[in-house]
């Protein structure tokens, strides 16, 4: 019964709830400019709701959380710019839509299946918490490893070109990640001596170079080209458009809750995963994937969403942040005299029930944000291109500043940016790159984490991954996909579906 | 020489009050050197907002990361010295000279508030088959390179208390390095780590839980929030050494900030510190409130400094000698 | 699998980067060049990565960065190798289809952008910019540029420096001091 009203604290108390859905409003906006993280919103609003009670604070910060990471395929989908990185693997079949002028059908079905998502992660953190928080604790550095060396091997589904420019891409990201003052032992890497070059390269501040800046730069091609007009007839997808992608959906989503629970992973590798996961499982896309396929779009939007109830899993039954803006989260219920950690769930329990019931609420208000004002959306979209392609130039600069405060992100970000118009020209891969940076940390931390464990003994390490169901899953899955890509497999297959058509 | 110095201070001195006379005329900026959600960013969000309210100004805080820190520290360094950046650190800058991570540190600025200091303790993972440092001690003697131990790198909290210990002990450990005490202490519950020394307010409430387990008390005295831990130098006596010794975290500005402003400044957080929501935050996490500034602050910011660095250097882990830097040996 | 044809005259027509630019069997003008700028530099990064920790231990700091270096230079390579024996696109030039006039200029423009950020300021740099930049491309008089440019910039402005306090370099603007002065009138006036 206690349970019942903790949840519903939300619904009884209007003030609540309409802060919960300001929240998810600002949150899609935010969300949706790259540049404005809801890392950086919800610490903003740490000093912002300072002399609040503790619930209408969490109510602001768990709706920008919602709507900020449904937010970033705003922006993905209509200028080809992710507005997060969790929306990356959104712009791959969400662009070429609204390069069709099926703008309107993208947000649509986006916006439902985030829905789905965010559902079906409030589900698991709400059901199965504490069994989820268990199992994300065993992971061992050598799981993480393997876990990175799995989202290395999606560098094969993010390059259709030329697996070799990918394989490049992918390398050349790891190696941006290393860049700087390694955390771990403080030595220099990639330096060259300057001081700038200490703190490294922020991701974030890639990731807006090669797809803003360079976008912009292709498209100053065609600045006097007529924009593509949108249809924004039919936005509320169908229900058996629905229910055709609710298989996929529950797979990605599973796998967006699992990643997301991970310390140390989140949405982001949570969506690049999903899609190469519907990639793997879609016998027929709508289209192939790449140029628009439904399927593509569905994957990571319910992955990231699902991954945001992932993320509040170990954050309150244990007290470990499941990723930066829970860690945040974290620090605000310190400051507002709770103890966040693994007594939580037992001395206050209303805490957890009421952000789940907060969650819920956000994940209502996504729909209700998400069909409507799309109108607005798209006529960014239809606006002038003079007008357009130096918005989108100026909004990188103030981005790339505002990630760290750091004038010399911005350098990286135009340097990137000029990298990317080039890469893409001929013919080389972005996505793979902005992956390796994401990975670079979880791959290279892990592998030493667990060699030095096993005092750089190379038996002993693989003595534990064969002894440890587990790693022994992991590494198989691995070596399935690894396998999958050679052209050994190609091969095989081919041979047996002909043997299957001779008998035939 | 010294009536051009004199004339040169006067100068500053006018400039500075005709500045000071309606300091802040804008907003003050703070940098955090450490990331959102950290221990740093936690207390520095919980006690500026009240220090602010007394100084009648706006202090934006801004998280300024990489490096170890020393990317805010020399960002800090770069500004105007007018008393509109504020760094906003924990101890790490300390170490900065002997580890060759960068060429200042807190003495190289002005101490507007070292608010509190941490205590460290010793925690293991519940299945370990030690449960004191004594215990703790001898089974890593017997079983050298073993017992796997979280570290953060060097100049962290863990290498140093680690670095007394076995300045008293002759132990053996694997050294497993997370980028931060939350991560490892992470890999503490799931048994990828066996041993971690930490600060008491990062472990605390899986310490509450019975997630893992207290073995050793880094303090010269019990603590009221781990009743029936005896401090370690009962067990170890050599530690009292170096106690009271723990991290710490604090605000500073750049030297040459006009007196009048550093005073407005200093009163505000002394003000702010005061706020007995802030103590009792504090408290719940067991850090020790000290809210101090002036020469009482530097002379605890000397005494970390030449306590962490000898040991470093003992350990053989600097880069440079504190002696280059005329740091007195404790 | 075809890679569509995605030279310029049809680029973004419904593709994205998954499949980016670039011909299968063909090289673009710069191509090549391209390809050996990333050889060289990968190689260069193979020998810093080398002098992080050399082949000290297995789990050096050095470790991870020699295996992806050595993985870009080694993929490099064979690109290198693969574009240099593919023939020319004949209907291409570099001045025309890879680096026009405007993609130069803006090129410029963005490196101007970089460089008077912090001495001038965020606010006049950004204006001097999108003015430029708007009333270059639309063609259209100063009224409408003017209009749109210093309309937008306020906007972003607004919303980065007020709503969010990103502190943008303040260079000749007091900006700060005007805005602490705005803020006091409201509250003032808010008191009375």
């Amino acid at each position: 019964m206690d349970t019942l009203l903790a949840l519903l604290t939300v619904f009884t108390q209007p003030q609540l709830f309409l802060l919960v859905g300001l929240g998810t409003f600002l949150g899609v906006y935010i969300g949706a400019i790259p540049g404005l993280s809801v890392t950086m919103a919800v610490s903003i609003l740490i000093s912002f709701t300072f002399s609040w009670d503790v619930y209408p604070a969490i109510s602001l910060m768990v709706g920008i959380y919602m709507g900020g990471v449904y937010g970033g395929s705003r922006t993905a989908i209509l200028l080809n710019i992710p507005g997060a990185p969790s929306a990356i693997a959104t712009a791959m079949d969400g662009y070429p839509m609204a390069q069709r002028g099926e703008a309107g059908e993208a947000i649509g079905v986006t916006t439902v299946m985030s829905f789905f998502g965010g559902l079906v992660g409030i589900a698991v953190l709400a059901l199965a918490a504490p069994f989820v928080a268990e199992f994300a604790l065993t992971f061992q550095p050598r799981d993480y490893m393997l876990l990175a060396v799995l989202g290395i091997l999606l560098v094969g589904s993010l390059s259709a070109g030329s697996l070799l420019k990918g394989i490049f891409a992918g390398a050349l990201g790891i190696a941006i990640g290393a860049v700087g003052r390694d955390p771990l032992t403080f030595a220099e890497r990639f330096t060259f001596d300057f001081q700038i070059m200490e703190g490294g390269i922020s991701f974030i501040a890639v990731m807006i170079g090669m797809f803003g800046i360079s976008e912009a730069l292709l498209q100053l091609h065609h600045v006097g080209a007529e924009a593509m007009r949108q249809k924004i007839d039919r936005i509320v997808p169908s229900w058996s458009t629905v229910r055709k992608y609710l298989p996929l959906s529950l797979q990605t989503s599973s796998i967006g809750v699992i990643i997301g629970a991970l310390p140390g992973t989140g949405g982001d590798i949570a969506a690049l995963m999903a899609y190469d996961h519907a990639k793997r499982v879609t016998k027929k896309p709508t289209r192939p994937f790449g140029t628009g396929a439904m399927e593509g779009l569905v994957a990571p939007e319910t992955a990231n969403n699902a991954a945001v109830g992932g993320a509040f899993v170990p954050m309150m039954t244990l007290g470990i942040p499941g990723d930066a803006v829970t860690a945040i989260m974290i620090g605000a219920l310190f400051i507002h005299g709770l103890n966040p950690g693994p007594m939580l769930m037992v001395d206050q329990p209303q805490m957890f029930w009421f952000i789940v019931g907060a969650l819920l609420t956000a994940n209502v208000f996504i729909l209700i944000c998400g069909l409507t004002g799309i109108k607005l959306f798209t006529k960014i979209v239809e606006m002038p291109r003079a007008v357009l392609i130096p918005l989108i130039m100026l909004l990188s600069v103030v981005g790339a500043y505002a990630v760290n405060n750091s004038v010399t992100d911005v350098y990286w970000m135009l340097g990137f940016g000029v990298f990317g118009y080039f890469m893409r020209h001929y013919g080389y891969p972005l996505g793979p790159v902005i992956l390796g940076v994401i990975l670079s940390r979880l791959l290279d931390d892990n592998w030493r984490r667990a060699i030095i464990s096993e005092r750089e003994d190379l038996g002993a390490f693989s003595a534990g991954i064969f002894g440890s169901p587990l790693s022994l899953t992991l590494l198989l899955v691995v070596v399935a996909i690894f396998v999958s890509q050679t052209p050994v497999y190609a091969m095989l297959k081919s041979r047996i579906s002909k043997r299957a058509a001779d008998q035939a | 020489m010294k009536t051009f110095l004199a004339g040169l201070s006067l100068l500053a001195m006018t400039g500075g009050s005709a500045l000071a006379a309606d300091y802040p005329v804008k907003e003050i900026q703070g940098i955090i050197q450490w990331g959102a959600g950290g221990s740093t960013d936690t207390v520095m969000r919980a006690v500026t907002p009240h220090a602010a309210e007394a100084l009648g100004g706006n202090i934006v805080m801004q998280n300024k990361t990489g490096g170890v820190g020393a990317i805010a520290l020399r960002y800090v360094q770069q500004q105007d010295a007018d008393g509109y950046t504020l760094l906003m650190g924990a101890e790490n800058p300390q170490m900065y000279k002997v580890l060759g991570l960068g060429t200042d540190d807190y003495t190289d600025m002005v101490p507007i508030n070292v608010l509190a200091r941490g205590v460290p303790m010793f925690v293991a993972n519940n299945d370990a088959p030690y449960n004191s440092m004594t215990e703790f001690v001898e089974y890593a003697k017997a079983n050298p390179g073993e017992v796997r131990v979280g570290s953060t790198g060097p100049g962290g909290l863990t290498s140093i208390v680690l670095a007394m210990l076995t300045d008293q002990e002759d132990v053996e450990f694997t050294r497993v390095p997370y980028d931060g005490d939350g991560p490892a202490l992470t890999a503490l519950q799931g048994g990828a780590i066996d041993v971690m020394p930490a600060v008491l307010g990062a472990a605390i409430e899986g310490v509450k839980a019975g997630r893992m387990k207290v073995i050793g008390l880094v303090d010269t005295q019990p603590n009221d929030l781990l009743p029936g831990v005896v401090p370690i130098t009962e067990e170890i006596p050599g530690f009292a050494d170096y106690l009271p010794w723990g991290p710490f975290f604090g605000v500073f500005v750049k030297k040459g900030t006009p007196d009048e402003v550093v005073a407005e400044l200093q009163a505000a957080y002394a003000e702010g510190a005061k706020n007995p929501d802030f103590i009792e935050l504090m408290e719940d996490r067991g850090f020790i409130v000290m809210s101090i500034a002036g020469d009482e602050a530097m002379d605890f910011l000397e005494s970390y400094r030449s306590t962490s660095s000898w040991l470093v250097h003992d350990a053989g882990f600097s880069k440079k000698s504190p002696e280059e830097f005329d740091i007195p040996r404790p | 699998m075809k890679i569509d044809y995605r030279g310029d005259a049809d680029h973004h027509d419904g593709t994205s980067d998954a499949t980016p630019g670039g011909y299968e069997t063909e090289r673009r003008p710069g191509e090549l060049a391209f390809a050996l700028f990333l050889l060289v530099a990968s190689l260069y990064l193979l020998w810093e990565a080398y002098g992080i920790a050399g082949f000290e231990a297995l789990s050096s700091a050095g470790a991870v960065p020699m295996a992806t270096t050595a993985a870009m230079a080694v993929s490099a390579l064979i690109i290198v190798l693969r574009t240099a024996r593919l023939p020319k696109v004949s209907t291409e030039s570099l001045a025309r289809d890879i680096l026009p006039f405007k993609v130069i200029l803006f090129g410029g423009l963005l490196v101007c952008f970089g460089l008077l950020l912090v001495p001038l300021g965020f606010l006049p740099t950004a204006a001097l910019f999108l003015v430029l930049a708007i009333k270059y491309l639309s063609g259209r008089g100063w009224g409408f540029t003017l209009a749109v440019s210093l309309g937008s910039l306020l906007l972003i402005w607004v919303v980065f420096r007020i709503v969010f306090t990103v502190l943008m370099p303040a260079g000749i603007v007091p900006e700060a001091e005007l805005l602490q002065f705005f803020r006091n009138l409201g509250t003032g006036g808010g008191a009375q």
